[in-house]
């Protein structure tokens, strides 16, 4: 701690004082009474000399602290949240995840034809796209929406395929993030978090303020154009309550989406969870999404 | 100013018992405990009022919206619903490179066919309608059709940049070219060579 007993602490010691003869007892508050006496003036400039001190030495202190290896965030592989609906509950079961395989898709859009169909979404609106990342040779990227027809069937003119470096397809729904910035700006309540640790939005209660959609940093929440309040991906949480997979999961040809228990070990996902290096978007959040990816690039967001 | 005590603020701040004494006028006090008590119902009222019964029984939220969600019907068909009448396809299909390619895919959503299915069950005077005609637009969203419309086919593997290397893409023209397509304009020219439900070769 003697490191950060510096000279710097008289100086801010004096300009505080300074600050009160010139300014503070001018004011009718200090007139009338605390600063009369030399006496006092002499006691009050100690103790806020002893505060400026002490504070100063704590906050120093405390910043140091951060230094030291392994208080700092920013490891590559994080390890999965824990399980537990809010992130400080007790674990909770069943915990269910979600692991997008980036390396599978074909960007052929059955899942938002599927998603569209079970959850009602409106025409133009969507719980879950995909996006193709396109590397040209010359150095841009480019991406850009999977129509729901598919490229084949959507009449799209197709980048050349020798201008091309490499290109992928990203599809994205909702992270149901632990520490989920969504729910926490609800002023009414409507924003649940399951048991389960899933994201759901109590229509019934939802007033349609929006204030979700801000906070969504995936931009996942939308208002729904024919309800009029928040809409989300809820992982299809009325299909896994029954046991069964999510509508875009069991679209999917390719086996892109993989759904399933978290707490349980023998699992798919939990198979290949364990096996296969997996990232998180937006790491640096601090949202602890539950949607993992397979072969995540930078350009990826 | 309405709780002024007894015009006697001398700028010397009185001690608690010169306080109580100093009231001359006690009504004032009372008058400020009613309203606030009065504001307190109220606003207990209100609470009650929007507050759900349930609420915070589960956690901070309405404890039967979870209920009611669960509720919704599942409506996109999983193979295994098909499946469950279809037993033969189920077999074609197994082990095939086409086994994950859900039925919806090739043959419409369905939702209709299975509600109606599900109804038929148990009143044997439901009877299903036929499949019908395909208009080749996915977006048209056709409860049920039988097609063997090559654009089904390549909704998956018309060639896209983007696609996995090792995902089997074609690009029409020239792979019908190569193969010799003895109809290569016409709309089931992929049934010429390949499997529906067993996709051989
Ligand atoms: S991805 Fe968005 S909508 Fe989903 S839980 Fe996180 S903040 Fe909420
Ligand atoms: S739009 Fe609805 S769910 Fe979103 S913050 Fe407002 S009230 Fe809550």
């Amino acid at each position: 701690m003697s490191l950060f007993e510096l000279p710097i602490l008289p100086t801010l010691g004096a300009a505080a004082a300074g600050g009160c003869a010139s300014g503070g007892c001018s004011s009718g508050g200090c007139g009338t009474g605390g600063c009369g006496s030399a006496q006092a003036e002499r006691t009050s400039e100690n103790s806020r000399r002893e505060f400026l001190k002490t504070a100063t030495t704590l906050t120093l202190g405390a910043m140091s602290l951060t230094l030291l290896p392994g208080v700092t965030a920013g490891d590559d592989m994080l390890p999965l949240p824990p399980p537990g609906g809010d992130g400080h509950a007790p674990a909770a079961k069943p915990m269910y995840g979600f692991l997008i395989d980036t390396t599978k898709c074909i960007g052929a859009g059955k899942c938002l034809t599927a998603c569209r169909v079970e959850n009602s979404v409106p025409e133009g609106q969507s719980r879950t796209w995909v996006e193709r990342y396109v590397h040209y040779k010359d150095g841009r990227v480019e991406v850009d929406l999977v129509p729901e027809t598919g490229y084949a069937g959507s009449g799209e003119v197709q980048p050349a395929a020798e201008d091309v470096l490499r290109a992928y397809f990203v599809p994205k729904l909702c992270n149901q993030c632990v520490d989920a910035p969504c729910n926490q700006v609800c002023p009414v309540h409507a924003s649940i978090k399951s048991p389960e640790g899933i994201e759901l939005v109590d229509t019934e209660r939802c007033i349609g303020c929006g204030y979700c959609v801000q906070a969504c940093p995936y931009g996942i929440r939308f208002m729904n154009h024919d309800t009029g309040v928040a809409d989300k991906c809820n992982w299809c949480y009325h299909r896994v309550m029954r046991n069964e997979q999510p509508a875009c999961v069991e679209a999917c040809p390719t086996g892109a989406r993989v759904f399933g228990r978290i707490d349980d070990p023998d699992s798919e996902i939990s198979r290949r969870l364990a096996t296969v290096p997996t990232n998180v978007l937006k790491q640096h959040l601090g949202t602890l999404p539950l949607t993992r990816y397979v072969g995540l690039t930078d350009e990826v967001t | 100013m309405v709780f002024s005590v007894g015009g006697r603020m001398t700028g010397v701040a009185p001690t608690q018992g010169t306080l109580m004494t100093s009231f001359n006028d006690t009504r004032h006090l009372w008058a400020l405990g009613a309203c606030l008590a009065a504001v307190g119902l109220v606003g207990m009222a209100v609470r009650r009022e929007m507050v759900p019964d349930d609420f915070g029984t589960k956690g901070p939220y309405r404890a039967s919206a979870l209920d009611d969600i669960a509720a919704q019907p599942s409506l996109f068909q999983a193979d295994a619903t098909c499946h469950a009448c279809h037993e033969s396809v189920e077999h074609e299909r197994a082990g095939t490179s086409h086994e994950a390619v859900g039925c919806t895919h090739c043959h419409g959503l369905a939702v209709d066919h299975v509600s109606i299915a599900r109804r038929g069950a148990e009143d044997p005077t439901v009877t299903l309608p036929p499949a019908a005609e395909w208009d080749g637009d996915f977006l048209t969203k056709t409860d049920l059709y039988i097609s063997k419309d090559r654009a089904t086919c390549l909704s998956c593997h018309q060639a896209v940049v983007g696609m996995p290397a090792d995902f089997k893409k074609i690009d029409v023209a020239v792979h019908l070219e190569e193969q010799g397509a003895s109809e290569p304009l016409s709309k089931e020219t992929c049934f010429e060579c390949h499997g529906g439900h067993d996709t051989a070769p």
